[in-house]
Protein backbone atom coordinates (compact mmCIF):
# COMPACT_ATOMS: atom_id res chain seq x y z
CA UNK A 1 0.00 0.00 0.00
CA UNK A 2 1.52 3.42 -0.71
CA UNK A 3 1.03 6.42 1.75
CA UNK A 4 1.43 9.98 1.76
CA UNK A 5 3.33 11.54 4.17
CA UNK A 6 1.15 12.44 6.27
CA UNK A 7 -0.30 8.70 6.56
CA UNK A 8 2.82 7.73 6.66
CA UNK A 9 3.57 9.83 10.32
CA UNK A 10 0.30 8.10 11.41
CA UNK A 11 1.30 5.02 11.02
CA UNK A 12 4.41 4.71 12.13
CA UNK A 13 4.54 7.13 15.23
CA UNK A 14 6.94 9.62 14.05
CA UNK A 15 7.15 13.11 14.52
CA UNK A 16 7.77 15.21 11.26
CA UNK A 17 11.02 16.04 12.19
CA UNK A 18 12.29 12.68 13.20
CA UNK A 19 10.74 11.66 9.72
CA UNK A 20 12.91 14.41 8.14
CA UNK A 21 16.30 13.59 10.11
CA UNK A 22 15.29 10.06 8.45
CA UNK A 23 14.89 10.59 5.10
CA UNK A 24 18.06 13.23 5.28
CA UNK A 25 20.52 10.67 6.88
CA UNK A 26 18.85 8.45 4.09
CA UNK A 27 17.61 5.60 6.38
CA UNK A 28 14.33 5.94 4.83
CA UNK A 29 14.43 6.60 1.13
CA UNK A 30 10.33 7.37 0.03
CA UNK A 31 9.22 6.77 -3.73
CA UNK A 32 8.74 9.84 -5.85
CA UNK A 33 6.42 10.33 -8.08
CA UNK A 34 4.73 12.88 -9.80
CA UNK A 35 2.32 13.93 -6.90
CA UNK A 36 4.95 13.95 -4.30
CA UNK A 37 6.59 11.51 -2.11
CA UNK A 38 4.97 7.95 -1.61
CA UNK A 39 5.91 5.29 1.69
CA UNK A 40 5.16 1.80 1.84
CA UNK A 41 4.72 -0.81 4.26
CA UNK A 42 7.99 -1.58 4.12
CA UNK A 43 9.21 1.70 4.93
CA UNK A 44 7.23 1.47 7.75
CA UNK A 45 8.69 -1.92 9.24
CA UNK A 46 11.83 -0.33 8.16
CA UNK A 47 10.97 3.10 10.71
CA UNK A 48 10.31 0.54 13.54
CA UNK A 49 13.60 -1.48 13.20
CA UNK A 50 15.38 2.03 13.53
CA UNK A 51 13.07 3.01 16.22
CA UNK A 52 14.23 -0.17 18.34
CA UNK A 53 17.69 0.44 17.27
CA UNK A 54 17.44 3.98 18.97
CA UNK A 55 15.27 3.93 21.49
CA UNK A 56 14.65 0.28 22.79
CA UNK A 57 18.60 -0.64 22.19
CA UNK A 58 20.24 2.47 22.69
CA UNK A 59 22.26 2.75 19.30
CA UNK A 60 23.09 5.86 17.93
CA UNK A 61 23.00 7.55 14.71
CA UNK A 62 26.30 6.61 13.45
CA UNK A 63 25.39 3.25 14.69
CA UNK A 64 22.49 2.92 12.99
CA UNK A 65 24.03 3.71 9.62
CA UNK A 66 26.62 1.10 10.38
CA UNK A 67 23.94 -1.42 11.22
CA UNK A 68 21.64 -0.64 8.82
CA UNK A 69 23.61 -0.80 5.85
CA UNK A 70 25.31 -4.57 6.92
CA UNK A 71 21.45 -5.58 7.31
CA UNK A 72 20.78 -4.10 3.75
CA UNK A 73 24.04 -6.04 2.46
CA UNK A 74 22.61 -9.45 4.43
CA UNK A 75 19.37 -9.56 3.12
CA UNK A 76 21.34 -8.78 -0.57
CA UNK A 77 23.33 -11.94 0.32
CA UNK A 78 20.40 -14.22 1.43
CA UNK A 79 18.56 -13.36 -1.62
CA UNK A 80 21.86 -13.98 -3.72
CA UNK A 81 21.74 -17.71 -1.87
CA UNK A 82 18.18 -18.18 -1.95
CA UNK A 83 18.44 -17.74 -5.94
CA UNK A 84 21.45 -19.98 -6.22
CA UNK A 85 19.99 -22.63 -3.87
CA UNK A 86 16.95 -22.70 -6.65
CA UNK A 87 18.92 -23.47 -9.56
CA UNK A 88 19.35 -26.78 -10.48
CA UNK B 1 4.99 -17.87 28.98
CA UNK B 2 7.37 -18.26 31.71
CA UNK B 3 8.28 -16.08 34.59
CA UNK B 4 9.95 -12.74 32.97
CA UNK B 5 12.53 -12.37 35.16
CA UNK B 6 14.14 -15.71 33.86
CA UNK B 7 13.64 -14.94 30.53
CA UNK B 8 15.99 -11.67 31.24
CA UNK B 9 18.24 -13.74 33.31
CA UNK B 10 17.50 -11.14 36.48
CA UNK B 11 16.81 -12.16 39.61
CA UNK B 12 13.44 -10.64 41.23
CA UNK B 13 15.02 -8.09 43.06
CA UNK B 14 17.03 -6.87 40.59
CA UNK B 15 17.03 -2.89 40.15
CA UNK B 16 14.98 -1.14 37.12
CA UNK B 17 18.93 -0.56 35.52
CA UNK B 18 19.75 -4.17 35.96
CA UNK B 19 16.64 -5.18 34.02
CA UNK B 20 16.98 -2.36 31.38
CA UNK B 21 20.89 -3.48 30.89
CA UNK B 22 19.70 -7.13 30.72
CA UNK B 23 16.35 -6.37 28.14
CA UNK B 24 19.21 -4.33 25.93
CA UNK B 25 21.54 -7.27 26.21
CA UNK B 26 19.11 -9.54 24.84
CA UNK B 27 17.80 -7.55 22.79
CA UNK B 28 21.01 -6.61 20.37
CA UNK B 29 21.07 -10.86 20.70
CA UNK B 30 17.81 -11.88 19.36
CA UNK B 31 16.12 -8.70 17.54
CA UNK B 32 14.32 -10.64 14.48
CA UNK B 33 16.02 -8.11 11.86
CA UNK B 34 19.64 -8.20 13.16
CA UNK B 35 18.67 -12.31 12.77
CA UNK B 36 17.32 -12.52 9.60
CA UNK B 37 17.51 -15.98 8.88
CA UNK B 38 16.76 -17.38 12.47
CA UNK B 39 12.81 -18.30 12.94
CA UNK B 40 13.35 -18.32 16.36
CA UNK B 41 14.48 -15.44 16.83
CA UNK B 42 11.39 -13.68 16.58
CA UNK B 43 9.72 -15.73 19.67
CA UNK B 44 12.26 -15.15 21.77
CA UNK B 45 12.43 -11.40 20.90
CA UNK B 46 8.73 -11.30 21.53
CA UNK B 47 9.10 -12.95 25.13
CA UNK B 48 12.20 -10.66 25.91
CA UNK B 49 9.72 -7.79 24.74
CA UNK B 50 7.18 -8.63 26.49
CA UNK B 51 8.76 -9.49 30.12
CA UNK B 52 10.46 -5.92 29.78
CA UNK B 53 6.90 -4.12 29.08
CA UNK B 54 6.29 -6.00 32.80
CA UNK B 55 9.53 -5.55 34.64
CA UNK B 56 10.49 -2.29 32.87
CA UNK B 57 7.45 -0.52 34.35
CA UNK B 58 7.58 -0.32 37.87
CA UNK B 59 3.78 -0.09 38.34
CA UNK B 60 3.15 -3.02 36.32
CA UNK B 61 6.27 -4.62 37.65
CA UNK B 62 4.31 -4.31 41.45
CA UNK B 63 1.36 -5.33 40.32
CA UNK B 64 3.00 -8.95 38.42
CA UNK B 65 5.29 -9.31 42.04
CA UNK B 66 1.85 -8.60 44.05
CA UNK B 67 0.12 -11.33 41.57
CA UNK B 68 -2.31 -8.81 40.23
CA UNK B 69 -1.80 -9.66 36.86
CA UNK B 70 -0.20 -12.64 35.69
CA UNK B 71 3.08 -12.89 32.76
CA UNK B 72 0.61 -12.58 29.38
CA UNK B 73 -1.25 -9.53 31.32
CA UNK B 74 0.25 -7.25 29.34
CA UNK B 75 0.55 -9.11 26.32
CA UNK B 76 -0.89 -6.97 23.55
CA UNK B 77 -2.05 -9.31 20.57
CA UNK B 78 -0.57 -6.33 17.66
CA UNK B 79 0.49 -8.09 15.05
CA UNK B 80 4.36 -6.92 14.08
CA UNK B 81 5.61 -6.91 10.82
CA UNK B 82 9.73 -7.24 11.05
CA UNK B 83 11.87 -5.29 8.50
CA UNK B 84 13.07 -8.12 7.71
CA UNK B 85 9.69 -9.85 6.34
CA UNK B 86 10.17 -7.37 3.74
CA UNK B 87 13.65 -7.19 2.70
CA UNK B 88 14.09 -11.14 2.23
CA UNK B 89 11.23 -11.32 -0.13
CA UNK B 90 12.07 -12.11 -3.86
CA UNK B 91 11.09 -8.81 -5.15
CA UNK B 92 13.48 -6.14 -5.95
CA UNK B 93 13.40 -3.25 -3.29
CA UNK B 94 15.05 0.46 -3.12
CA UNK B 95 16.82 -0.75 -0.11
CA UNK B 96 18.55 -3.79 -1.57
CA UNK B 97 22.36 -3.98 -1.76
CA UNK B 98 24.78 -5.85 -3.21
CA UNK B 99 28.13 -4.70 -1.91
CA UNK B 100 28.50 -7.73 -0.03
CA UNK B 101 28.91 -9.86 -2.67
CA UNK B 102 30.13 -7.49 -5.40
CA UNK B 103 33.21 -9.17 -5.48
CA UNK B 104 32.03 -12.67 -6.60
CA UNK B 105 31.00 -10.38 -10.18
CA UNK B 106 33.39 -13.11 -12.16
CA UNK B 107 30.97 -15.90 -11.45
CA UNK B 108 28.17 -16.12 -14.10
CA UNK B 109 25.48 -17.07 -11.37
CA UNK B 110 26.32 -14.23 -9.15
CA UNK B 111 26.82 -11.76 -11.95
CA UNK B 112 23.45 -12.29 -13.35
CA UNK B 113 22.07 -12.20 -9.47
CA UNK B 114 24.23 -8.64 -8.58
CA UNK B 115 22.40 -7.07 -12.00
CA UNK B 116 19.13 -8.33 -10.77
CA UNK B 117 19.29 -6.87 -7.22
CA UNK B 118 20.60 -3.80 -8.52
CA UNK B 119 17.56 -3.37 -10.54
CA UNK B 120 16.10 -1.59 -7.88
CA UNK B 121 19.22 0.59 -6.90
CA UNK B 122 19.30 1.94 -10.11
CA UNK B 123 16.00 3.64 -9.27
CA UNK B 124 17.49 5.29 -5.64
CA UNK B 125 16.66 8.67 -5.37
CA UNK B 126 19.47 11.58 -5.37
CA UNK B 127 21.18 13.10 -2.65
CA UNK B 128 19.72 16.55 -1.67
CA UNK B 129 22.30 18.67 -1.93
CA UNK B 130 23.19 21.55 0.62
CA UNK B 131 24.28 25.56 -0.17
CA UNK B 132 24.00 28.78 1.85
CA UNK B 133 23.27 32.42 -0.07
CA UNK B 134 22.94 36.08 1.31
CA UNK B 135 20.87 38.69 0.87
CA UNK B 136 20.14 42.08 1.69
CA UNK B 137 17.93 43.40 4.13
CA UNK B 138 15.49 44.59 1.22
CA UNK B 139 15.85 41.43 -1.11
CA UNK B 140 14.28 39.51 1.63
CA UNK B 141 11.21 41.84 2.68
CA UNK B 142 10.93 42.93 -1.31
CA UNK B 143 11.79 39.22 -2.91
CA UNK B 144 14.03 38.62 -5.50
CA UNK B 145 15.27 36.31 -8.16
CA UNK B 146 18.82 35.56 -7.35
CA UNK B 147 21.16 33.35 -9.41
CA UNK B 148 23.61 30.89 -7.28
CA UNK B 149 26.37 29.55 -8.65
CA UNK B 150 27.36 26.22 -7.55
CA UNK B 151 30.95 24.23 -6.70
CA UNK B 152 30.78 22.63 -10.24
CA UNK B 153 30.23 25.65 -12.03
CA UNK B 154 26.73 25.54 -12.69
CA UNK B 155 23.57 28.15 -11.71
CA UNK B 156 20.63 27.73 -9.82
CA UNK B 157 18.04 30.36 -10.07
CA UNK B 158 16.24 30.87 -6.79
CA UNK B 159 13.26 32.90 -6.35
CA UNK B 160 13.52 34.71 -2.67
CA UNK B 161 9.74 34.49 -1.74
CA UNK B 162 8.70 38.51 0.35
CA UNK B 163 9.12 38.54 3.50
CA UNK B 164 11.78 35.67 4.23
CA UNK B 165 13.56 35.40 7.72
CA UNK B 166 17.08 35.09 8.25
CA UNK B 167 17.87 31.68 8.46
CA UNK B 168 14.75 30.16 6.26
CA UNK B 169 15.72 27.18 4.31
CA UNK B 170 14.63 27.29 0.57
CA UNK B 171 13.66 23.77 -0.90
CA UNK B 172 14.42 23.39 -4.78
CA UNK B 173 12.63 20.29 -5.99
CA UNK B 174 14.76 18.42 -8.13
CA UNK B 175 17.95 21.16 -7.94
CA UNK B 176 19.87 18.29 -5.86
CA UNK B 177 21.93 15.59 -7.25
CA UNK B 178 20.77 13.43 -9.91
CA UNK B 179 19.31 10.45 -8.91
CA UNK B 180 19.32 7.34 -11.19
CA UNK B 181 16.90 5.37 -13.35
CA UNK B 182 13.46 6.74 -12.48
CA UNK B 183 14.55 7.69 -8.70
CA UNK B 184 14.28 11.50 -9.43
CA UNK B 185 16.76 13.87 -8.22
CA UNK B 186 16.93 15.50 -4.96
CA UNK B 187 16.56 18.85 -3.51
CA UNK B 188 18.79 21.66 -3.37
CA UNK B 189 18.66 22.96 0.18
CA UNK B 190 19.38 26.67 0.57
CA UNK B 191 20.29 28.27 3.90
CA UNK B 192 19.63 32.09 3.67
CA UNK B 193 21.09 34.74 5.55
CA UNK B 194 19.83 38.46 5.52
CA UNK B 195 22.59 40.78 5.47
CA UNK B 196 21.74 43.75 8.36
CA UNK B 197 20.92 47.22 7.12
CA UNK B 198 21.76 50.10 9.43
CA UNK B 199 18.79 51.96 8.40
CA UNK B 200 16.18 49.36 9.60
CA UNK B 201 15.61 46.66 12.25
CA UNK B 202 12.69 43.94 11.63
CA UNK B 203 10.16 42.53 14.48
CA UNK B 204 7.44 39.92 13.01
CA UNK B 205 6.50 41.40 9.70
CA UNK B 206 6.89 45.51 11.00
CA UNK B 207 9.95 47.34 10.29
CA UNK B 208 11.14 50.10 12.52
CA UNK B 209 13.42 52.62 11.80
CA UNK B 210 15.01 56.11 13.15
CA UNK B 211 14.59 58.98 10.91
CA UNK B 212 16.79 62.47 11.46
CA UNK B 213 14.68 65.55 11.02
CA UNK B 214 16.16 69.44 10.87
CA UNK B 215 14.55 71.44 13.74
CA UNK B 216 12.79 73.39 10.97
CA UNK B 217 10.91 70.35 9.88
CA UNK B 218 9.87 69.36 13.30
CA UNK B 219 8.67 72.85 14.63
CA UNK B 220 6.94 73.61 11.13
CA UNK B 221 6.15 70.02 9.28
CA UNK B 222 5.88 69.10 5.96
CA UNK B 223 6.79 66.89 3.49
CA UNK B 224 10.23 64.26 4.09
CA UNK B 225 11.40 61.53 1.96
CA UNK B 226 11.63 58.18 3.86
CA UNK B 227 13.34 55.48 2.56
CA UNK B 228 11.63 52.10 2.93
CA UNK B 229 12.61 48.72 2.07
CA UNK B 230 10.54 48.86 -1.42
CA UNK B 231 12.00 52.01 -2.47
CA UNK B 232 11.09 55.70 -1.10
CA UNK B 233 7.84 57.18 -0.10
CA UNK B 234 6.77 60.65 1.01
CA UNK B 235 5.49 61.08 4.69
CA UNK B 236 4.05 64.25 6.14
CA UNK B 237 5.55 65.07 9.17
CA UNK B 238 2.80 67.33 11.49
CA UNK B 239 4.14 70.36 13.08
CA UNK B 240 5.98 69.92 16.51
CA UNK B 241 7.25 66.87 15.39
CA UNK B 242 9.67 66.04 18.55
CA UNK B 243 12.48 63.62 19.07
CA UNK B 244 11.05 59.95 20.10
CA UNK B 245 7.67 60.61 17.98
CA UNK B 246 6.61 57.18 16.14
CA UNK B 247 5.03 57.60 12.70
CA UNK B 248 3.24 54.67 11.02
CA UNK B 249 3.68 53.56 7.51
CA UNK B 250 0.66 51.47 7.00
CA UNK B 251 1.95 48.71 4.79
CA UNK B 252 5.34 49.64 4.03
CA UNK B 253 6.47 45.85 6.26
CA UNK B 254 6.95 42.38 4.97
CA UNK B 255 3.83 40.61 3.59
CA UNK B 256 2.07 38.96 6.61
CA UNK B 257 1.31 34.84 6.51
CA UNK B 258 -2.20 36.12 7.03
CA UNK B 259 -2.08 38.63 3.89
CA UNK B 260 -1.55 41.75 3.91
CA UNK B 261 1.65 43.29 4.99
CA UNK B 262 3.06 44.80 8.10
CA UNK B 263 4.06 48.32 8.66
CA UNK B 264 6.82 50.48 9.13
CA UNK B 265 7.57 52.42 12.18
CA UNK B 266 9.29 55.84 11.59
CA UNK B 267 11.11 56.94 14.89
CA UNK B 268 12.16 60.84 14.48
CA UNK B 269 15.33 62.20 15.80
CA UNK B 270 16.05 65.62 15.62
CA UNK B 271 19.35 66.92 14.39
CA UNK B 272 20.75 70.40 14.79
CA UNK B 273 22.98 71.48 12.05
CA UNK B 274 26.55 70.90 12.75
CA UNK B 275 28.19 74.36 12.77
CA UNK B 276 26.90 76.39 15.73
CA UNK B 277 24.10 78.97 13.77
CA UNK B 278 24.59 82.76 15.09
CA UNK B 279 20.60 83.33 13.57
CA UNK B 280 19.17 80.31 15.37
CA UNK B 281 21.42 81.32 18.51
CA UNK B 282 20.17 85.12 18.22
CA UNK B 283 16.36 83.96 17.83
CA UNK B 284 16.57 81.37 20.84
CA UNK B 285 17.76 83.82 22.67
CA UNK B 286 14.95 86.14 22.38
CA UNK B 287 12.57 83.57 22.47
CA UNK B 288 10.46 84.32 25.97
CA UNK B 289 8.74 81.15 25.75
CA UNK B 290 11.13 79.08 25.09
CA UNK B 291 12.91 80.09 28.71
CA UNK B 292 10.13 79.32 30.80
CA UNK B 293 9.71 75.37 29.47
CA UNK B 294 11.32 72.83 30.93
CA UNK B 295 11.40 69.41 29.75
CA UNK B 296 12.76 68.01 33.03
CA UNK B 297 9.58 69.36 35.09
CA UNK B 298 6.98 66.68 34.25
CA UNK B 299 8.52 63.94 37.62
CA UNK B 300 10.34 61.91 35.15
CA UNK B 301 14.15 63.19 36.14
Amino acid sequence: MKMTKQEFLLSSHLSLPTLDLYIEQRWIIPEQTSTGVTFSDMDVARVQLIQDLRVNIGANDEGIDIILHLIDQVHGLRYALAQVQKKP
Amino acid sequence: MTNPYEILGVSPTASISEIKHAYRRLAKQYHPDLNPGDKAAEEKFKAIASAYALLGDEDKRKRYDAGEIDETGQERAQQHHYYRDFASSDQAHPYADASGFADFMNDEAFAELLRRSQQAQRNRRGQDLHYRMEIDFAESIAGANKRLTLPGGDVLDVTIPPGLLDGQVLRLKGKGAPGAGHGGAGDALIEITVLPDRRFTRNGDDISMELPISLSEAVLGGSVQVPTATGEVVMTLPKGSNTGTTLRLKGKGAPRRTGGYGDQFVKLKIVLPKSPDPDLEAFVASWEQGKSFNPREDGKL
